[in-house]
C-alpha cells in the first residue's frame, strides 16, 4: 500500500496502475469512512422490543386502562435518547472524520430530544384539555416512535441512504397503524414491528459494510 | 493522448491515494492527519511531503486545531482539488479507452 519510497514522481505509473490505485483507495476509504449505524440500531431494536413488550405485559389486562408504570416508561424513553446521544460521533470519531458530519449528528440528537420533549408537552396539553387516559395512552405509545421515524425519514432520504430512510418510513407506518389498535395492543404492535425492524436494519448495515 | 496530459501534481501513487481518500469524505468533512495516515499507509514524513505539494497546488487544505497534546491536524480536499481529481479521472478514462482495442 505504501509507495514505499516517498517518491513524488508518477513517471513509472501507467494509466492502468493509476486506475487500480483509484479503485483500491476509493473502496478502502468508503468502507472505513462509511458511517456505521449497526450498534445504534441493534441497541434501539432491543430497547423497543423489550421496553414496549414490558409495557404491553403491564397494560394488557387493565380494565379500565390506567397506563404503564410512569417510571418504566420514562426509563425506556430515556434509554432511547441516551443511545442516540452515544451514537453522536461514535464511529466517525474513531476514523478521524470531523467537520460537517459531526455537526449533522449533533443536529440529529437535538432533533430527537426536541421531538420527544415536544411530544411530552403535547401529551400534557392533551391531559389538560380533558383527554381520557386511553387516548393519552395511545399518544404516549406512538409519539416517540413516530418522532424518530420522521427524523430518520427526513435526514436519510436527503442523504439518499434509502435503507435507513425506509426504516424511518416503516416506523411512521407502525406508529400510525399501531394507534388504531388501541391503548393496550399498540405496545405489542410497536414491540413486534419496530424492535425487529431495527435489528433487520442492523443486519442490512452489516451487509453494506461487507460489500 | 499521452500520460503527459495527466495533472503531474496528482499523478504520483501516494498523492493519488491521498486525493481519492479525501474525495470519499462527505461535503464539509475533513480527516485527521492520523486517520489519513492509517488509510493511505504512508509514513508521517512521506505524508507531510505529499500534503505540502498538494497544498501548494491548492488541492488540499490543512487546519490545526488546539495545541499541545490535544492538537489535531485535519486535512480536507478543496473545491479546486475536487475539480482537479475529476479532471484527472476523466483524462485517465480517455487514456484507457484509447488504449483498449475497440
Amino acid at each position: 500500500m505504501n509507495d514505499g519510497t516517498g517518491t513524488d514522481q508518477g513517471m513509472n505509473m501507467n494509466a492502468a496502475d493509476a486506475a487500480a490505485i483509484i479503485a483500491e483507495a476509493d473502496a478502502r476509504a468508503r468502507h472505513i469512512l462509511r458511517p456505521d449505524h449497526r450498534v445504534t440500531f441493534l441497541v434501539w431494536g432491543v430497547i423497543w422490543f423489550v421496553g414496549d413488550g414490558l409495557m404491553w405485559l403491564a397494560v394488557r389486562d387493565q380494565h379500565p386502562y390506567h397506563g404503564p408504570n410512569p417510571g418504566g416508561y420514562a426509563a425506556t424513553v430515556l434509554l432511547a435518547v441516551l443511545v442516540s446521544l452515544a451514537s453522536v460521533g461514535q464511529s466517525r470519531a474513531e476514523t478521524g472524520v470531523g467537520g460537517l458530519s459531526v455537526l449533522r449528528r449533533w443536529t440529529f440528537f437535538l432533533s430527537v430530544l426536541a421531538g420527544i420533549g415536544g411530544a411530552f408537552a403535547i401529551e400534557g396539553a392533551l391531559v389538560r384539555a380533558g383527554a381520557s387516559r386511553p387516548v393519552v395512552g395511545v399518544f404516549e405509545a406512538v409519539a416517540p416512535i413516530a418522532v424518530i421515524g420522521l427524523i430518520y425519514l427526513a435526514r436519510f432520504s436527503a442523504q439518499q441512504a434509502w435503507a435507513v430512510a425506509g426504516l424511518g418510513l416503516w416506523l411512521v407506518i407502525v406508529a400510525a397503524v399501531g394507534a388504531y389498535t388501541g391503548p393496550q395492543t399498540v405496545w405489542a404492535v410497536i414491540a413486534l414491528a419496530a424492535g425487529p425492524a431495527f435489528v433487520l436494519a442492523a443486519a442490512v448495515e452489516q451487509r453494506l459494510q461487507r460489500a | 493522448m499521452s500520460l503527459d496530459e495527466l495533472d503531474p501534481v496528482i499523478h504520483a501513487p501516494a498523492r493519488l491515494r491521498i486525493m481519492v481518500t479525501l474525495a470519499a469524505l462527505g461535503d464539509g468533512d475533513d480527516l485527521s492527519f492520523t486517520g489519513l495516515q492509517d488509510l493511505t499507509e504512508l509514513t508521517p514524513g512521506n505524508l507531510i511531503t505529499h500534503l505540502r505539494k498538494l497544498e501548494e497546488a491548492g488541492y488540499v487544505a490543512t487546519r490545526k486545531n488546539g495545541s499541545g497534546v490535544t492538537a489535531r491536524t485535519s486535512v480536507a480536499l478543496t473545491d479546486d482539488g475536487r475539480k482537479a481529481l475529476e479532471n484527472y479521472t476523466t483524462v485517465l478514462r480517455q487514456l484507457l479507452d484509447s488504449a483498449s482495442p475497440s
